[in-house]
């Protein structure tokens, strides 16, 4: 689209290991990527492929083994003194996948929103810590009241919107949702879109939207990136990954999407992704990860690149 | 088929007015489940259930009660004092429980009544201290290795030493080292109690620790302790409840136990284990059981009874077992 | 494969009959209904979904055919006929013992939790075949590796003597679906047989089981909240919310024109539809609480177009064609006339073009 977009993060060839020594996982390799301010960046993969544990890496909760992630021109990975530390603290936050699982179930929904506060300690007066939870339930379309409840009382949604809640007290300016719809029931899903967007309009938050669901993903993303086994393979803006898709994985995710049309889905044809058959000889031409065109990245060596041009 | 025309019939007969819109109330949607949760409350409410939890609790109330009163109570006899036949001058011994002496008196003509409850006090007050000195390092230490992964190796490392000293031996050094008394049996249960505590507490944790809601909490920059304290202790006071419940009964059978081996406490400091070693030896004559009988039966009441409470109270601390 | 008309599928046999099934389950001392007066007719050789969120009742509902309700769970009134017996009159577990399997065999969600993780694959195949298949030894071993060929495995004599460990999520899958398919049932019924699996997988496996139906002449009932999966395999399709079917009819006629407020909602939400930077369809609130007797249509508290009778009367089933029932009151002669959502109405244009694809 537009280059003067400010970029609000950066990711530099970023590899995450778990394990030691000689049991070491790489669960990330060398990925890199930007985030601007304002857009929803969408990171689709399958089960496994590493898209939780780089919205982990960004949020600090797994170290990065090389590499750099850069918020606002300042490196936030590896050692960071604490007062950095303090302010990412409030303005990178997380909206977890199962809401039956991230919410402390002995702690009320009062405590669990001003949990944020708390930490910080920018909240003055008891009234106003008070008030700000109120607030923030209702702008996720809770009742004040819930305050005073225990999360076992509410819904899935109910819960879901209570974790975007003690996200909202503080403030932030990127959220990463990880997988935040995937555990909810297909009527509650759209709530919980529709909010996560108004949000977005509202207070000019910057997503990181990770899912495996791509027709999710397309509907709230503005750009996309589709990782496979710890690679981002292919980046471009929605549509055109949608309208022009280079990569044979994300071709072969594209291909699977389920459509809500009896008629469509009986004639689908799947693509199967098969990285020995697709690839050329990555063994002796290994992929680098290029700007194909403007905004639309892939990774590809010199011989694809030119199948791909020729397209 | 048939069923679906009566329902039609009875629809024909509905009033035609009620088919118009009704009143749409979008907040209506969200009222949902029940409120007024109070924790506590909801435990007491299960616990309360169980009428024999309850009436071991009143039991064991009524026991912690009267062994601290009884004292002053009017016409108690001394547990120390040797008690003389004034009329023979010779000591009262072994006396048959009767009206004088109510549960008979031992071979240098003690008073078992007296001695009994004085002896519970004795031991109830060892199994209190040493259960709350378990719970408060057996948890502290255990949540600290079971969370701060830092701290995992070394205190694994001190763990397995410490752990491959039996405990046995451990007492009976401790008892030997120093002068025996209460504080040094208090002071030797405590030392060997808090490991198995604290590796208890801390396999519980490992196994909550990483759930989404304390990475949450992590994310929204809480620290440690309040992690601990307000997100993994509360998961587990159902099971550390029960621990400490338990390691009430298991202090005072400990305490038995090395007075029954002769390094417990000095003979004359009433216990339950003093009464039940001297019981003991008295056991092969029918006519002299009434010395064992008595303290165990009080024993026996109190382990079974902390053991039901505990585990009664362990259940309806479960917040799945609240409606 | 060709698919079955809808006209073929009502002609043929009646094989499983649910009629007015109420269930019932204790929890801690309080009632909760979890299916209220459902029916439903399974013919044979048709793949019927039931859709519906958690709660719904769609897996309790299916488990009540193979006597797997737990242990506080009762049925309440109604019946289950199959081949001319009555399953909800089933007590005992050797009577249970002669439908599990033989006759009507189940695929769950996880396939992990399903397979014995110390038997090897073959053995748990052919275990079924020995229990239901009246086969021994090296027969019996035979067969297990054609099944195990049959679900897609490749190398079945060597897969044979693997553990699930060493399979894949999607392979782990098929090794579950074999050992059903083993057991030579009637009705397959399959509960959320792809949720735990990735895209590329699940339209896989769903190939798959279609393969097997035409194969081993199976009838099989999905049931899932994923309305992709509905779309690429139902024949028809059953609406399931709050413990009942609200709306029941071919997968045409659910999906292109659908009559219960819900089916619009639930169709109407879904991203696949959404236009981009516009809000979503959302239904507001949550599901009732079966716990509490509902009365009326159980939907009308998060019904923008709810009629008052809709809080005082339950809706019986209204027939829009001879394959298409609704439980609404919407299609009561007497009713204002309801235009379904944008969305609903551009998805029934789509249905009028017969015969097109869309993409």
């Amino acid at each position: 689209m537009i280059n003067d977009k400010e970029k609000l993060l950066e990711v530099k060839n970023l590899k995450v290991e778990f394990g030691k020594r000689n049991k070491k996982f790489v669960a990330i390799n060398d990925v890199s990527f930007n985030i601007y301010k304002g857009e929803t960046f969408g990171l689709v993969g399958e089960s496994g492929s590493g898209k939780t544990t780089i919205g982990r890496a960004i949020i600090r909760i797994n170290p990065a083994a090389s590499g750099e992630i850069i918020y606002k021109g300042k490196k936030i990975s590896g050692k960071i003194d604490a007062e950095l530390d303090k302010e990412l603290t409030r303005k990178i936050q997380m909206i977890f996948q199962d809401p039956m699982a991230s919410l402390n179930e002995r702690a009320k929904v009062d405590y669990i929103v001003s949990e944020g506060l708390y930490n910080l300690k920018n909240y003055g007066s008891e009234e106003n810590r008070k008030k700000l939870v109120e607030e923030a339930l209702s702008e996720v379309g809770l009742l004040p009241e819930f305050a005073s409840r225990f999360p076992h009382e509410f819904s899935g949604g109910q819960r879901q919107r209570i974790g975007i809640a003690r996200v909202l007290v503080m403030e932030p300016e990127l959220v990463i949702a990880d997988e935040p719809i995937s555990a909810l029931d297909v009527s509650i899903r759209a709530q919980v879109i529709n909010l996560l967007a108004d949000l977005q309009k509202q207070k000019g938050l910057t997503y990181l939207f990770i899912a495996h669901d791509l027709s999710v993903v397309r509907f709230i993303s503005d750009r996309i990136a589709v990782i496979h086994k710890g690679k981002i393979v292919e980046l471009a803006e929605t549509e055109k990954l949608f309208d022009n898709p280079l990569h044979p994985y994300t071709k072969s995710l594209l291909s699977a999407i389920p459509t809500p049309n009896p008629r469509v889905e009986r004639n689908k044809k799947i693509e199967i992704y098969d990285p020995k058959k697709s690839h050329f000889d990555y063994d002796q031409y290994p992929p680098h990860w290029v700007e194909f065109e403007p905004e639309h990245f892939i990774l590809a060596n010199e011989r694809e690149l030119e199948g791909y041009k020729l397209k | 088929m048939t069923s679906k025309k009566i329902i039609n019939n009875m629809a024909d007969n509905i009033d035609p007015s009620l088919f118009e819109f009704a009143d749409y109330d979008q907040s209506k949607g969200e009222l949902t489940g029940y409120s007024n949760y109070s924790f506590w409350r909801s435990t007491v409410q299960v616990f309360m259930k169980n009428k024999v939890a309850v009436a071991l609790l009143v039991l064991i109330a009524c026991v912690v009660l009267f062994t601290l009163v009884q004292p002053y109570l009017p016409g108690q006899k001394s547990p120390t004092q040797i008690y003389n036949n004034p009329e023979t001058n010779l000591q009262f011994r072994n006396v048959q429980p009767n009206n004088e002496f109510w549960f008979g008196t031992n071979s240098i003509g003690q008073d078992l009544w007296a001695r009994i409850w004085s002896g519970t006090r004795t031991s109830l007050f060892i199994g209190v201290a040493v259960g709350l000195f378990e719970a408060v390092v057996g948890i502290t230490i255990g949540a600290l290795w079971g969370y701060v992964r830092k701290l995992d190796a070394i205190i694994t490392e001190i763990y397995n030493v410490w752990d491959n000293i039996p405990t046995t031996v451990v007492l009976i050094i401790l008892t030997y080292i120093m002068k025996p008394s209460i504080p040094t049996i208090i002071f030797a249960m405590c030392m060997t109690g808090w490991l198995q505590m604290a590796r208890f507490v801390r396999n519980l944790i490992i196994i909550i620790r990483d759930r989404e809601y304390n990475l949450a909490s992590r994310c929204l920059g809480t620290p440690t302790s309040r992690i601990i304290t307000k997100n993994l202790l509360p998961y587990l006071v159902s099971v550390i409840m029960l621990r400490m419940a338990l390691a009430i009964p298991a202090a005072i059978g400990n305490e038995v136990f090395l007075s029954y081996i002769g390094m417990g406490l000095p003979v004359d400091i009433p216990s339950l284990g003093n009464l039940i070693n001297e019981g003991r030896a008295l056991m092969m004559d029918p006519s002299q059981r009434y010395q064992l009988f008595f303290p165990a039966a009080v024993i026996s009441v109190v382990t079974i009874s902390f053991y039901v409470i505990g585990n009664v109270f362990a259940d309806s601390a479960d917040p799945r077992n609240h409606v | 494969m060709a698919q079955k008309t809808i006209e073929e599928i009502i002609n043929s046999e009646v094989i499983l009959s649910v009629e007015d099934l109420v269930i019932k389950f204790n929890l801690r001392g309080k009632e909760l209904t979890a299916i209220r007066g459902a029916s439903l007719d399974l013919h044979k050789g048709e793949s019927l979904a039931i859709v519906g969120e958690s709660g719904s009742g769609k897996s309790v509902f299916n488990k009540s055919f193979m006597g797997l309700l737990d242990a506080n769970g009762r049925i309440e009134s109604g019946s289950i006929i199959y081949k001319g017996q009555d399953l909800s009159k089933y007590k005992t577990e050797d009577e249970w013992i002669k439908i599990r399997g033989k006759e009507i065999a189940m695929v769950f969600q996880d396939p992990m939790t399903s397979l014995n993780p110390l038997k090897t694959v073959g053995k748990q195949v052919q275990e079924s075949i020995e229990l239901h298949q009246n086969l021994k030894g090296e027969e019996a071993k035979k067969l297990a590796i054609e099944i195990l060929n049959d679900v897609g495995i490749t190398e079945p004599e060597r897969r044979y003597k693997q553990y699930p460990h060493e399979f894949s999520g999607g392979m782990r899958q098929r090794v579950v679906i074999a050992i059903a398919v083993a057991c030579n049932p009637n009705i397959l019924i399959c509960d959320e047989p792809t949720t735990a699996l990735d895209v590329t997988i699940q339209a896989q496996i769903l190939q798959l089981l279609k393969n097997l139906q035409d194969k081993y002449d199976l009838t099989i009932i999905y049931i899932t909240h994923d309305l992709g999966v509905v779309a690429n395999v139902a024949d028809r399709i059953a609406v399931m919310y709050a413990g009942d079917i609200i709306e029941l009819g071919s997968s045409e006629e659910v999906f292109f024109d659908p009559k219960h407020p819900y089916t619009w909602a639930l169709l109407s939400s879904l991203p696949q539809l959404g236009i981009k930077g516009e809000a979503l369809y959302s239904i507001k609130g949550t599901p009732p609480n079966l716990f509490k007797e509902i009365k009326g249509d159980a939907f009308a508290p998060r019904n923008p177009h709810a009629l008052k009778i809709d809080f005082v009367e339950r809706p019986p089933y209204f027939e829009v064609s001879p394959t298409h029932k609704a439980r609404t009151w919407l299609l009561d002669s007497r009713s204002p006339k309801v235009e379904p959502p944008l969305l609903i109405k551009k998805m029934q244009e789509m249905g009028a073009k017969r015969g097109d694809i869309i993409d």
